[in-house]
C-alpha cells in the first residue's frame, strides 16, 4: 500500500472537514452556545494536523485500487474521530463514544441518536450534525475531489469506493467534473427545498437543519418529536417528497437536466422504486385504516411519509410507528433493507440490487422450462457482466450474513428479538429509528457502550458498502508494496 | 476541450494518456468493456462500451459538445464511417487512423467528400521518421519554429569528444543545450558537472546550424559514409513505404518478405527495390544477401522480438545502422541498454502527430521522446502568464522542465540563469512526462482561488525538493 498518498490524502480530508466546521462555529459565536470554544479548538486542530500531513511529500502520486478503499474508509474514520469532537468537549454527550456514534451516524447520514433530548443542545452543534448529514450523502471525499484537481489517476478509485451501488458510473470524462456535476445537482435541491420550508412558515434554522437531513437522507431533528412537531401537512408533504426525490439516482437528474425525459422516465431501477413506494403506502394506509384510523387521507399521509422516510433511509417520522399494528412494521422492516436507489444518498441494500436479485430469480425459473435457453440479465436494456451479478450476490449474502451475526450480538445485552433485529438493520441501513427499544420516541441511548461501538461499525459498514471496510480489514491490505 | 477517442488500442491509449495530461475531458468509446474495465483504471477518463458506428450511441454522448474525435479501431473502414457520422452529427473535429496503402492516393478526395478534417497514417508516419534517421547521423526527434531549433538526440558511443568529460567542460556546446541524457534505458537531467559516460545518449536542443556542426563531429566517426545500401526485414506497410521512399532517394534497397503472395504485389508496386522471399530469421540467407556489408537494417515486421533481434544480430554483422520497430511500449527501457541504433515506436510517432495536429494555437508544435517519459513542446508566450519578465532561476522550475531555446525576433538563443521570457517569444520546453501537469501549471494562466492555491502550493513543495 502506498502509505505517502494515504497520509496526504486523509490529511487534505481534515483541511476540508475544519472548514466545513466554520459556518457551524459562526453559529455557535452568534447563538453565543457553550459550545464555541470547542468549535474553535477542533476546527484549528483539524486543521493543523490537516496541514501537516497533505504537506507531506510523496514519491509515488499513483492511488491503485486498494490504496482508494483505504483513503475512503480511513478518511470517513478519521473525520468521524475529529468531528465527534464538538459534541464530546462541551459535554453534549456523556462520553466520547457517544458522541463519536452520533457523528458517524450524521455522516452515514444515519440519523440515529444517543442524545436523550435534543432540544437542550446548543444550536452550532445541532447545526454541525446536521451539516455531516449533507456532507456525509453525497460522500465526504465526493466533495473533496469535486473542490480538489484531480488526485491523480486515483480519483476514480475513491470515487468509486465511496459512491453507493454495484457500478459506480461517471457522467463527465474527469472524476472532479463528475463530482462538480453531482453537487450541483445536490445544491439545487438543497436550496428548493429550504425555500419551500420557508414558505411553509418554518424558520430559517429549522428549515437548514431538516433539509440537510431530508437531502442527506439522514434525519437529525431539532426536535424531540421529529418532524411530527410540525402539525402541517404542507410540511409532511414537502419533506416527504423531498426525501423520495433524494433517493433516486442523482445521475438521472443530470439527463433530465439535459433533456432526456425518455430515458429518466425509462430507468428500470427509478420505476421498481416508485412502485415499492406506491404499494407500501397503500398497504400500510389500508392497514392502519382498517385498525386505528378513521380518516384514510390522514392515514395516507402518515403512511406516505413513513414509508418514504424508511425507504430512503432518511428516519424522520411524524407519528410513533411503533404503535402501527405488526403488519405495518414488517412492511418498514422490509423496506429498511431495500433501501433507496443506487447513486443517491441513501442507505440499504439499493433497489438495483434487488432488481437484479428479481431477475436472477426469473432466469432460473425460466431455466426450469427451457434448460439450454440462454438468458442473460438485462438491466436497462444493457447485459449486466457476470461479474457484476456475482459481486450482486455476494453483496446481499454478506449483507444478511451481517445482520444475522450483529442481531445476535445485540442480543447478547438481553433486549428482546424484534429491537434487536430492527435495531441492526436500521444501523446498517442507515435509517435511524428502530422499532421497539430504539423506536422513534425512544433511542440508541439505553444500548450499553459496546453495543454502541457496535452499531457505529456497522454505519461505517452499511455507508460504504461492506466490502470498503472489510477488504481493509484485511491483513493482506497493509502490506507495503515495492 | 473536449475529446471522444474510439477504439481503445495502444494508439487509442497512449493519446488518451497524453491528453488527460493535458487536462483535456477525454472521452474513451470501445465494444471491449474489459479493456475499458482497465482503461478506468489507470486514466480519469469517461469511458462508454459501445460501437462507434452505432448513431445511437453517438448521440447518447451528445457527440456535437465534442470538438475532436479521434477513430484508431483497426479499421480503416470503420474509422472513415465513425468520423463521417460524427461529423454530420456535428462533432466539430475528425481525425481517422488509415492505415492501407491503397486509400492514401485518395486521401484528399476521402477528406473532403466524407468530412474528415486529418487523416492520420502510423505506418507512413514511421517511415518518414526512420528516413530521416538514415539521412542524418542522429536520431531526430523534431524541429521546431519552423525549423530554426531541432531536438536531435546522438548516441555518442566511445567518441572521444564527450566520453569522460563533464557537461560543463563540453567545447562547442555554448549555444546548445544538453535537456537528458539517457543512461541504460534510465533518464539523467544533467547539471553541469554531470560526466557523460560511454554509451550515454545526448539529447541535445539548439539552433538548426549549431547541430549541423556538432552532427560533423559524428560524420568524422565510423560513419563517414552516406547510407547507400539497406535492407529491410518485414514487406508489412511500414517496410513497403520506407522502401519506397528510400528507393526514391536512390538507395538500393532489399527487402526481405515472409509471404510469397505479398513479395509479388511489392515488386508490383516497387521499382529498383529488390525484394526477396524469404524468412528474415533464416540466417545463411540474410548473409547470401551480404547483410553485413549493408549500411544499415531495418526491422519491421509484425514482431517486436523478432525486429530487436534481428536488429542486434545485424549490428553483430557490422551494419553501420540497425532500427527496429517496436511497438510494445513496455520494451522501451531495456531498449536503450541494448547495441541498437534507434528503436522507433509507431504508437508513439503517430500520438505525436495528432497532438501537433490537435494543440494548435498556442502550442505549436510537440514531439514524445525517450520512449514516451517526455515531450518537446513549443509554446508560444502569451502576455498574462507569471513567468515572463523573470530571470529564469528565480522561476523555480522543477528538474523536469527545461527550457531549451528562445526564439525572439526570429533570433534563437539559449537561455541563461538570468535570461528573461518576454511575450510573444517562442520557447521550446523540454518537459518530462511527470512534469507535464507543472508545466501546464507555469505556461497557462493560473485560475487563482484559495483552495487551487493551496492545492498548488501543497504541490510545489513536492516539485521543489531541493530549494
Amino acid at each position: 500500500m502506498n502509505y505517502g498518498i494515504v497520509l496526504k490524502v486523509l490529511g487534505f480530508i481534515l483541511i476540508v472537514e475544519s472548514v466545513l466546521m466554520i459556518p457551524s462555529y459562526v453559529i455557535s459565536i452568534y447563538t453565543n452556545g457553550v459550545d464555541k470554544n470547542a468549535f474553535l479548538f477542533t476546527i484549528l486542530v483539524t486543521f493543523i494536523l490537516g496541514m501537516v500531513l497533505a504537506k507531506r511529500k510523496v514519491k509515488d502520486n499513483s492511488i491503485s485500487a486498494h490504496d482508494g478503499l483505504a483513503i475512503v474508509a480511513l478518511s470517513w474514520l478519521v473525520a468521524s474521530l475529529f468531528g465527534a469532537l464538538p459534541l464530546y468537549l462541551p459535554g453534549s454527550t456523556k462520553t466520547y463514544i457517544d458522541a463519536l456514534f452520533e457523528i458517524v451516524s450524521g455522516f452515514t447520514t444515519t440519523g440515529a441518536t444517543i442524545l436523550a433530548d435534543v432540544e437542550v443542545i446548543p444550536q452550532g452543534t445541532l447545526f454541525w450534525r446536521s451539516f455531516t448529514h449533507w456532507i456525509g450523502g453525497m460522500g465526504i471525499l465526493v466533495f473533496t475531489l469535486a473542490l480538489l484537481p484531480a488526485l491523480g489517476v486515483g480519483g476514480f478509485q475513491i470515487y468509486k469506493a465511496e459512491s453507493p451501488g454495484p457500478v459506480a458510473g461517471k457522467i463527465a470524462p474527469r472524476v472532479r467534473d463528475t463530482a462538480k456535476t453531482l453537487y450541483k445537482i445536490y445544491l439545487v435541491i438543497t436550496i428548493i427545498e429550504v425555500i419551500l420550508l420557508l414558505i411553509g412558515k418554518m424558520n430559517l434554522f429549522d428549515s437548514l437543519v431538516y433539509t440537510f437531513g431530508t437531502v442527506g437522507t439522514g434525519g437529525f431533528s431539532t426536535k424531540n418529536a421529529s418532524v411530527g412537531y410540525y402539525d402541517s401537512t404542507y410540511i409532511h408533504l414537502v419533506i416527504g417528497f423531498f426525501m423520495v426525490f433524494s433517493g433516486v439516482n442523482f445521475s438521472l437528474y443530470y439527463l433530465l437536466f439535459k433533456g432526456k425525459v425518455r430515458e429518466f422516465l425509462g430507468d428500470e431501477e427509478l420505476r421498481l422504486y416508485v412502485v415499492i413506494i406506491a404499494i407500501s403506502v397503500l398497504a400500510i394506509a389500508l392497514n392502519l385504516f382498517a385498525t386505528s384510523y378513521d380518516n384514510f387521507r390522514l392515514a395516507m399521509r402518515d403512511s406516505f411519509f413513513q414509508v418514504s422516510s424508511v425507504m430512503t433511509t432518511t428516519g424522520y417520522s411524524t407519528v410513533d410507528f411503533d404503535l402501527w399494528p405488526s403488519f405495518s412494521k414488517g412492511i418498514l422492516l422490509l423496506l429498511m433493507f431495500i433501501g433507496a436507489c443506487a447513486g443517491s444518498t441513501a442507505g440499504g441494500m439499493k433497489v438495483i440490487r434487488i432488481l437484479i436479485m428479481l431477475k436472477l430469480i426469473r432466469r432460473e425459473i425460466g431455466k426450469i422450462f427451457h434448460p439450454r435457453a440462454v438468458m442473460p440479465i438485462k438491466s436497462n436494456d444493457k447485459v449486466m457482466p457476470n461479474e457484476t451479478i456475482a459481486g450482486i450476490n455476494s453483496f446481499i449474502a454478506l449483507y444478511l450474513l451481517i445482520f444475522v451475526i450483529s442481531t445476535l450480538l445485540v442480543t447478547l445485552e438481553g433486549v428482546d428479538l424484534e429491537s434487536a433485529a430492527s435495531s441492526v438493520a436500521s444501523a446498517l441501513g442507515n435509517i435511524g429509528p428502530a422499532l421497539g427499544f430504539a423506536g422513534p420516541t425512544r433511542n440508541f441511548v439505553e444500548y450499553h457502550q459496546i453495543t454502541k461501538v457496535l452499531f457505529t461499525f456497522l454505519m461505517l459498514l452499511g455507508r460504504l458498502e461492506l466490502f470498503t471496510i472489510i477488504a481493509l480489514l484485511a491483513p493482506r491490505n497493509w502490506r507495503k508494496e515495492v | 476541450m473536449k475529446v471522444i477517442i474510439v477504439g481503445a488500442g495502444k494508439l487509442g491509449i497512449k493519446l488518451a494518456e497524453s491528453m488527460v495530461f493535458e487536462n483535456m475531458d477525454v472521452t474513451v468509446m470501445d465494444t471491449n468493456a474489459k479493456i475499458l474495465d482497465r482503461v478506468n483504471e489507470h486514466l480519469d477518463v469517461l469511458t462508454v462500451t459501445a460501437n462507434g458506428i452505432d448513431i445511437r450511441a453517438l448521440k447518447e454522448i451528445n457527440i456535437s459538445e465534442y470538438d475532436l474525435l479521434v477513430a484508431s479501431t483497426d479499421s480503416d473502414e470503420t474509422n472513415t464511417l465513425i468520423c463521417t457520422l460524427a461529423k454530420k452529427l456535428g462533432c466539430k473535429q475528425t481525425i481517422a487512423r488509415i492505415r492501407n496503402p491503397e486509400y492514401m492516393a485518395q486521401l484528399d478526395f476521402i477528406k473532403t467528400g466524407l468530412g474528415i478534417d486529418h487523416i492520420i497514417n502510423p505506418d507512413l508516419a514511421t517511415a518518414n521518421s526512420i528516413e530521416k534517421y538514415l539521412l542524418k547521423s542522429y536520431g531526430f526527434s523534431g524541429d521546431f519554429a519552423n525549423g530554426k531549433v531541432q531536438m536531435v538526440d546522438f548516441n555518442i558511443r566511445s567518441n572521444e569528444y564527450f566520453v569522460g568529460k563533464k557537461v560543463m567542460d563540453l567545447k562547442g556546446f555554448e549555444n546548445l543545450l544538453i535537456t537528458a541524457i539517457s543512461r541504460n534505458g534510465v533518464i539523467i537531467i544533467p547539471s553541469g558537472s554531470t560526466e557523460i559516460l560511454e554509451g550515454d545518449i545526448i539529447h541535445i536542443i539548439g539552433k538548426s546550424e549549431e547541430i549541423e556542426k556538432i552532427n560533423k563531429l559524428f560524420k568524422d566517426d565510423y560513419r563517414k559514409k552516406r547510407v547507400q545500401n539497406v535492407m529491410i526485414l518485414g514487406g508489412g506497410n511500414i517496410g513497403y513505404y520506407l522502401a519506397d521512399k528510400l528507393s526514391k532517394s536512390k538507395i538500393q534497397v532489399t527487402l526481405i518478405e515472409q509471404d510469397k503472395k505479398r513479395c509479388e504485389e511489392l515488386t508490383e508496386k516497387l521499382n529498383d527495390v529488390l525484394v526477396i522471399h524469404g524468412d528474415g530469421t533464416d540466417l545463411p540467407l540474410l548473409e547470401e544477401e551480404h547483410m553485413g556489408s549493408m549500411d544499415a537494417f531495418i526491422g519491421t515486421t509484425g514482431f517486436d522480438e523478432e525486429n530487436l533481434l534481428m536488429a542486434l544480430m545485424a549490428k553483430q554483422a557490422g551494419v553501420g545502422k540497425a532500427v527496429a520497430k517496436i511497438s510494445r511500449p513496455n520494451y522501451a527501457k531495456i531498449v536503450d541498454r541494448l547495441n541498437i541504433d534507434a528503436a522507433v515506436n509507431p504508437v508513439y510517432i503517430t500520438a505525436s502527430y495528432i497532438l501537433k495536429y490537435i494543440r494548435g494555437g498556442k502550442v505549436v508544435s510537440v514531439s514524445l521522446l525517450l520512449g514516451g517519459d517526455g515531450e518537446v513542446t513549443e509554446i508560444i508566450v502569451d502576455k498574462d502568464l507569471p513567468i515572463i519578465n523573470k530571470p529564469l532561476r528565480e522561476l523555480n522550475l522543477p528538474k523536469g522542465i527545461i527550457i531549451g531555446a528562445i526564439v525572439r525576433d526570429g533570433k534563437v538563443f539559449v537561455p541563461k540563469g538570468d535570461s528573461v521570457i518576454k511575450p510573444k517569444d517562442r520557447i521550446v520546453v523540454f518537459c518530462l512526462t511527470e512534469d507535464l501537469p507543472s508545466l501546464k501549471m507555469f505556461f497557462t494562466d493560473n485560475k487563482g482561488g484559495i483552495l487551487s492555491e493551496l492545492w498548488n502550493r501543497t504541490k510545489g513543495s513536492r516539485i521543489h525538493p531541493n530549494s
